[in-house]
């Protein structure tokens, strides 16, 4: 008898246990593979302390292909510096250091694969959020919310981030960039003096919008600002993805 | 939706065809979007690895020799959300494949479709014209 009612007070347990989590993460957009039916236009999800849930696989907020184009930028509205414009018409796609799985840096995106935004911990303002990309590369970067930047950061792709909430809106300050990456394939060019000043605000369940400043003027005669639009992929999940697994063809092979 | 469903539903055009698939590099700079080739033959290899997955087939030309060509698809990840498995295409089958030849003149093209011995068509993943 005792068995039976511990059975069953440990199958009610980890059926509530189960049940929260599910609860979680439906509100977070993903269940996985054939997942739950929301709506993207719902409303913004909170965790219980009261901040904004940013959870679910997004795709996009960045620029892949053409940074002036898909930040609606008029044509040489970018305000490229002569010796970035020459750099910039030096390259080719050929030599995009994303064809040769490296970081992809920031504000850049990967077209359809999907990242994550993970708050932590979660039952209090979190100390750590990280941005987990599937692809390309399989790569993660930590954004601090209660830390400073350091005085003399050690260049690098993902360069030192530093958070907080402005209302709603997620800001993530960044220096410490190496000039490596490129803003998108067609080669727009940064140096180290790079500062990027991220606002990401979700404007619904499934829209979080990404008004990125980007200040450099290494490379540009002064700040300039746009907004990129991620997508929610609602019961997405993100899959391993070792760019450097077969990078045996093409660019990176010599074409061989 | 299953897998076989989506395939189903490709095969019809309801999904993939016209929806490029970003590649991890530059189409245009390996292939040539002016030169389509078809063909058909056996797979012999089928490489379900990142950032590409990749098949190879060979093709007997019009003079009995034999040419194993190598078809890039796009990711596995890429290729599993668009309805495909590792299974879809096994050493042995006999297919059609259509796609952009590379600029290299290699025997190596940028899948566009590929028709199954069951006349199946499948979306290859391919970046194409965007």
């Amino acid at each position: 008898m005792k068995g039976t009612m511990l059975i069953a007070v440990c199958a009610i347990a980890a059926g509530s246990v189960a049940a929260t989590f599910a609860a979680q993460e439906g509100r977070g957009g993903g269940r996985g593979r054939g997942g739950a039916q929301v709506r993207l236009d719902g409303p913004v999800p909170h965790y219980p302390d009261g901040t904004v849930d940013l959870g679910g696989a997004w795709t996009g907020g960045g620029p892949v292909q053409d940074m002036e184009v898909q930040g609606k930028f008029k044509p040489g509205e970018i305000p490229l510096l002569p010796s970035a414009k020459k750099l910039m018409e030096s390259r080719t796609p050929e030599d995009d250091p994303h064809a040769y799985c490296m970081p992809m840096g920031v504000p850049r995106q990967a077209g359809n694969y999907p990242w994550r935004f993970v708050q932590y911990p979660t039952h209090t303002k979190a100390t750590h959020i990280f941005v987990l990309w599937e692809g390309n590369i399989h790569s993660f970067r930590q954004i601090f919310m209660d830390g400073m930047h350091p005085r003399d950061p050690d260049p690098t792709w993902f360069g030192h981030s530093i958070g907080k909430w402005e209302g709603g809106t997620l800001v993530i300050d960044t220096v410490g960039f190496n000039d490596k990456f490129w803003f998108d394939r067609r080669g727009h060019p940064h140096t180290e003096q790079l500062h990027t000043i991220e606002r990401w605000t979700r404007k619904d369940f499934g829209h979080l919008d990404n008004q990125v400043t980007i200040d450099d003027p290494g490379a540009y005669s002064r700040p300039f600002t746009t907004t990129y639009t991620a997508t929610l992929q609602p019961g997405e999940e993100i899959m391993e993805y070792i760019c450097n697994e077969n990078n045996n063809y093409g660019v990176a092979g010599g074409f061989r | 939706m299953s897998a076989t469903i989506r395939i189903l539903a490709v095969a019809f055009g309801l999904f993939g065809l016209g929806a490029p698939v970003v590649a991890h590099h530059a189409f245009s700079s390996e292939y040539d979007e002016a030169k389509v080739v078809t063909l058909k033959g056996t797979v012999t290899k089928i490489e379900w690895t990142n950032p590409h997955a990749r098949f190879f087939i060979d093709v007997v030309n019009p003079d009995k020799t034999v040419t194993n060509w190598s078809f890039e698809l796009a990711s596995p990840n890429s290729l599993t959300r668009e309805g495909w498995d590792r299974h879809t295409l096994t050493v042995g089958d006999a297919i059609s494949a259509s796609g952009f030849a590379a600029k290299s003149g290699k025997n190596m093209a940028s899948t566009r479709t590929v028709t199954t011995a069951e006349g199946k068509a499948l979306f290859g993943g391919t970046q194409g014209i965007q």
